[in-house]
C-alpha cells in the first residue's frame, strides 16, 4: 500500500496547519455573528483571568513597595508579657532601653536601634483639631523606618535628654491642623499642653488603607513622662523597638542573634516560651507574599469560572459546526482526508476562535489595567509574560474544549457523512 | 486493453475485483441486503455503466468499491490489494491516490474558488501550496475552465460546477473515476458535454465507472452492469455505443 514517505510528513504537517487556519478563518467568517458571540465568552474569560493575575501581581508589588519604604532591613522586637489568668504579669516579658543598647553593642550587623512608645494624642490648634497615633522615640527612628523629616528638622538627642515639648508632624496631620500654612515653628496643644512643631515628615502614602502620614513623632522622654508612663511597668520600659541592619546582613541570623541575646538577658531557659517576639521585614515580606498569593489565587479561581463557561461555549459551537458541516467532512474524507486531518481542522478552528477572543480580551484587560493604574492609584501590571501566558492559555483552552467535537468529527464514517443532507 | 497513462499499474491484477460482496443493514429487526453476494472484475481502462433502479444496490456497490463504505462480508481488491484489513488512514490514502469521485450534487465547497476546490485532494496528499495551485490550474484549464479559476461555485453554471468537480477528481492522477449519477442535476446538452469528457478521459487510459439509471448515459459506456435487489442481473458489453458530441475536447493527459 502506498503511504506517504517520511520525508514528506514534516512538510505535510506544516502546510496542513496553514491550510487549516485558512479553512478556520473562512468558516468563522461564514458565521460571523455566531463566531463573535462565541469569542465573547472566551474574551470575557481571558479578560477576567488576565486582570485577576495582574491585580494579584499589583497587590504584591505595592505591598513590597510599602514594606521596603519602612526600611527593608530591620527587626522588630516586641515584649510579650505572660497573660495568665487574665492578669498581666510583668515578671517576664519586658523590653528596655538597656536591651537596645546591648543589641547595638553585641549583635553583628546592627547599625542602629530605635525604641517606640505609641499613644493616640489629641492635638488642637486655633482653628482645627485632630487625633493621631503619635510615636515617642529617639533620633535614629527616622532613619531606621525610612521616614525622615521633609521640612524643618527631626527630633534630636538634646530634645530627648530635656524631654522637650516638640513635635514632628506627618503630612496628613500637618494638613488637618494647618491646611496650606507651614506648621514649622507653630504651636499645637497636645492633651492641653503646648508643643512646638519643629518639622514635617516626608510623605509616605497608605498601606492597606492605613494612612502612614497620619502621625506625629516626639521625643521618647516626653511621651513617657506626659502620656504613657503609667501604663508601663518601669521607667525604662518600651512598647517595642526596631533594630536596623546594615545592607546585605542576614536577617535570619540577625533574628537568631537578637533572640539569643534577649534569652540570655532575661534568663529564659531552653523549653520555656520566649517572653518576647522578634520579627523581621523579611518575614513580613514572605507573609505578605503568601497572603497576596492567596488573594491572587482566589481571584484567578473566580475568574476561571468565566473562562470555563467560555470554553463550554466553544465546545457547544464546535459541535454545531461539526453537525452543520458533516457533508463537507464526508467529502473531504472521500477526497483523501484522514481522521487526523479532519480532527486537526476542527481543533485549529477552535483554537483560532479562542486565540482571537483571547487577544481582544487581553487588549481590554490591558486597557482596564492601565486605567486602574492611572486613576485608582493601584498598580495593575500586565507584562509580556502575562500577555503571552494569556494567549497561550487561550490556545490551550481551544484545544481542550475543541478536542471532543474534533474527535467526533474525525470518527465519522465517510459514506454516512456524505449522505447527510 | 488500454494501459493507463497516468499511473503505472500492476498489470498482473485487475483494477477492481469483488468476491461475494455483501452489504446488509438491520432496519428495525429486519435484515436488508443492499448488495447480496456480488463477484465481478473490472480491468484497467474499462468504461463501465452500473445501472439499476433506486434501491437496486448500485450506489452501495459503488461506495464499497470506492472504499467509502465497508462491506458486511466479502472482499474488495483494488489493484490486487485486499482492502478488508486496511485501517481508515490507509483507505484515505488509497482514495486520495487511486480514486477520483464525481457526485450528482457536485459537492463543491461553497465560498471557495475553483482552484481551491480542485486543490483540496492535494492538501491531503501533502503537496505544498505553490505546487497545489499549479496542478489545480492545469486541471481546470484541461476542463476548459481557464477563465473561471477564481470563481466560487455560486458564480458557475451547473455544467461548469461539475467540470470543476471532475478536475478535482482527476487532480491526483487517479487510476479510476467513480461517478454517481454525474448528470442527474444537469440538462441534456450539458450532460452530453460531461459524457464527452468521460469518453476523452477513458480514451486517455483512465478507468471510468458511472452509476446511472438513465439508458442514454449508460449507452456511452463500453460495458453495462445492471443491478436488481442487490444482485447483478446483467453484465454485457454495449453493442451500439453512443458517441458524445460535446463541444469540449479533452486533451490527452
Amino acid at each position: 500500500m502506498a503511504t506517504i514517505p517520511a520525508k514528506r510528513k514534516g512538510q505535510k504537517f506544516l502546510s496542513s496547519w496553514g491550510v487549516n487556519i485558512a479553512i478556520a478563518l473562512t468558516a468563522l467568517r461564514t458565521n460571523l455573528m455566531r463566531s463573535i458571540l462565541t469569542m465573547l465568552g472566551v474574551l470575557i474569560g481571558v479578560f477576567a483571568v488576565t486582570l485577576a493575575v495582574a491585580v494579584g501581581n499589583g497587590a504584591q508589588e505595592s505591598v513590597m513597595q510599602s514594606i521596603n519604604s519602612f526600611g527593608s532591613n530591620m527587626a522588630i522586637i516586641v515584649p510579650e508579657p505572660d497573660n495568665e489568668g487574665g492578669r498581666r504579669s510583668y515578671d517576664r516579658g519586658r523590653l528596655t532601653s538597656r536591651d537596645l543598647r546591648a543589641i547595638e553593642r553585641e549583635v553583628p550587623g546592627v547599625i542602629a536601634t530605635a525604641p517606640q512608645l505609641r499613644s493616640t494624642l489629641d492635638m488642637v490648634t486655633a482653628g482645627a483639631n485632630t487625633s493621631t497615633s503619635a510615636v515617642g522615640t529617639t533620633p535614629g527612628y527616622g532613619q531606621i523606618t525610612n521616614h525622615p523629616a521633609d521640612r524643618g528638622r527631626y527630633i534630636s538627642e538634646a530634645d530627648v535628654r530635656s524631654a522637650a515639648r516638640v513635635l514632628v508632624l506627618g503630612q496628613t496631620t500637618a494638613e488637618t491642623l494647618f491646611g496650606e500654612f507651614d506648621p514649622v515653628g507653630e504651636t499645637v496643644r497636645v492633651d492641653g499642653v503646648p508643643f512646638q512643631v519643629i518639622g514635617v515628615l516626608e510623605e509616605k502614602g497608605s498601606t492597606f488603607g492605613t494612612d502612614n502620614d497620619d502621625t506625629a513623632v516626639l521625643p521618647i522622654s516626653t511621651m513617657r513622662q506626659r502620656f504613657v508612663g503609667d501604663s508601663l511597668p518601669g521607667p525604662d520600659d518600651l512598647q517595642l523597638a526596631f533594630a536596623g541592619f546594615e545592607e546585605g546582613a542576614s536577617l535570619v541570623q540577625g533574628k537568631i542573634d537578637i533572640t539569643n541575646l534577649m534569652k540570655d538577658r532575661y534568663r529564659v531557659r531552653d523549653g520555656e516560651i520566649n517572653p518576647f517576639r522578634v520579627r523581621t521585614t523579611q518575614e513580613f515580606m514572605e507573609e505578605s507574599q503568601f497572603i497576596t498569593g492567596i488573594l491572587q489565587a482566589v481571584l484567578v479561581a473566580i475568574a476561571s469560572i468565566s473562562l470555563l463557561v467560555g470554553g463550554i461555549g466553544i465546545m457547544n459551537i464546535m459541535l454545531v459546526s461539526v453537525t452543520e458541516r458533516t457533508r463537507e467532512i464526508g467529502l473531504r474524507m472521500a477526497l483523501g482526508a484522514k481522521g487526523s486531518d479532519i480532527r486537526n481542522q476542527f481543533l485549529v478552528e477552535a483554537a483560532v476562535l479562542c486565540v482571537l477572543g483571547g487577544a481582544v480580551g487581553l487588549v481590554l484587560a490591558w486597557l482596564a489595567g492601565s486605567a486602574l493604574t492611572a486613576y485608582a492609584d493601584f498598580p495593575v501590571p500586565i507584562g509580556i509574560g502575562v500577555a503571552l501566558g494569556s494567549l497561550a492559555f487561550s490556545a490551550v483552552l481551544g484545544l481542550v474544549f475543541g478536542s471532543y467535537p474534533a474527535i467526533r468529527a474525525s470518527r465519522l464514517s465517510p459514506i454516512e457523512a456524505l449522505r447527510t443532507e | 486493453m488500454a494501459i493507463p497513462a497516468t499511473q503505472s499499474a500492476d498489470q498482473g491484477h485487475p483494477l477492481i475485483e469483488t468476491r461475494e460482496l455483501v452489504k446488509s443493514y438491520n432496519l428495525g429487526g429486519e435484515v436488508i441486503h443492499a448488495v447480496n453476494g456480488v463477484s465481478l472484475t473490472i480491468e484497467h481502462g474499462e468504461y463501465v455503466a452500473i445501472m439499476g433502479k433506486s434501491g437496486s444496490g448500485k450506489s452501495t456497490f459503488m461506495n464499497m468499491i470506492g472504499c467509502l463504505d465497508v462491506p458486511s462480508s466479502g472482499q474488495v481488491l483494488i489493484d490486487g490489494t485486499p482492502t478488508a484489513d486496511m485501517s481508515s488512514d490507509d483507505l484515505a490514502v488509497l482514495r486520495n491516490e487511486k480514486i477520483g469521485f464525481v457526485f450528482q450534487q457536485f459537492n463543491l465547497l461553497a465560498r471557495t474558488s475553483s482552484i481551491d476546490n480542485v486543490a483540496v485532494p492535494l492538501i491531503y496528499a501533502g503537496m505544498d501550496k505553490a505546487k497545489r495551485r499549479e496542478r489545480a490550474t492545469a486541471k481546470l484549464i484541461e476542463m476548459g475552465l481557464g477563465d473561471r479559476l477564481l470563481n466560487t461555485p455560486a458564480k458557475l453554471s451547473g455544467g461548469q460546477q461539475q467540470r470543476v468537480a471532475i478536475a478535482r477528481a482527476l487532480v491526483t492522477e487517479p487510476l479510476m473515476l467513480l461517478a454517481d449519477e454525474p448528470t442527474g442535476a444537469l440538462d441534456t446538452r450539458t450532460s452530453e458535454e460531461i459524457m464527452a469528457i468521460f469518453e476523452g478521459l477513458n480514451a486517455a487510459g483512465i478507468t471510468v465507472i458511472v452509476v446511472t439509471h438513465e439508458d442514454e448515459i449508460a449507452d456511452h459506456a463500453k460495458r453495462r452492469i445492471e443491478f436488481r435487489d442487490g444482485k447483478v442481473i446483467e453484465d454485457r458489453l454495449v453493442q451500439n455505443r453512443a458517441v458524445a458530441t460535446g463541444a469540449l475536447a479533452v486533451e490527452e493527459a
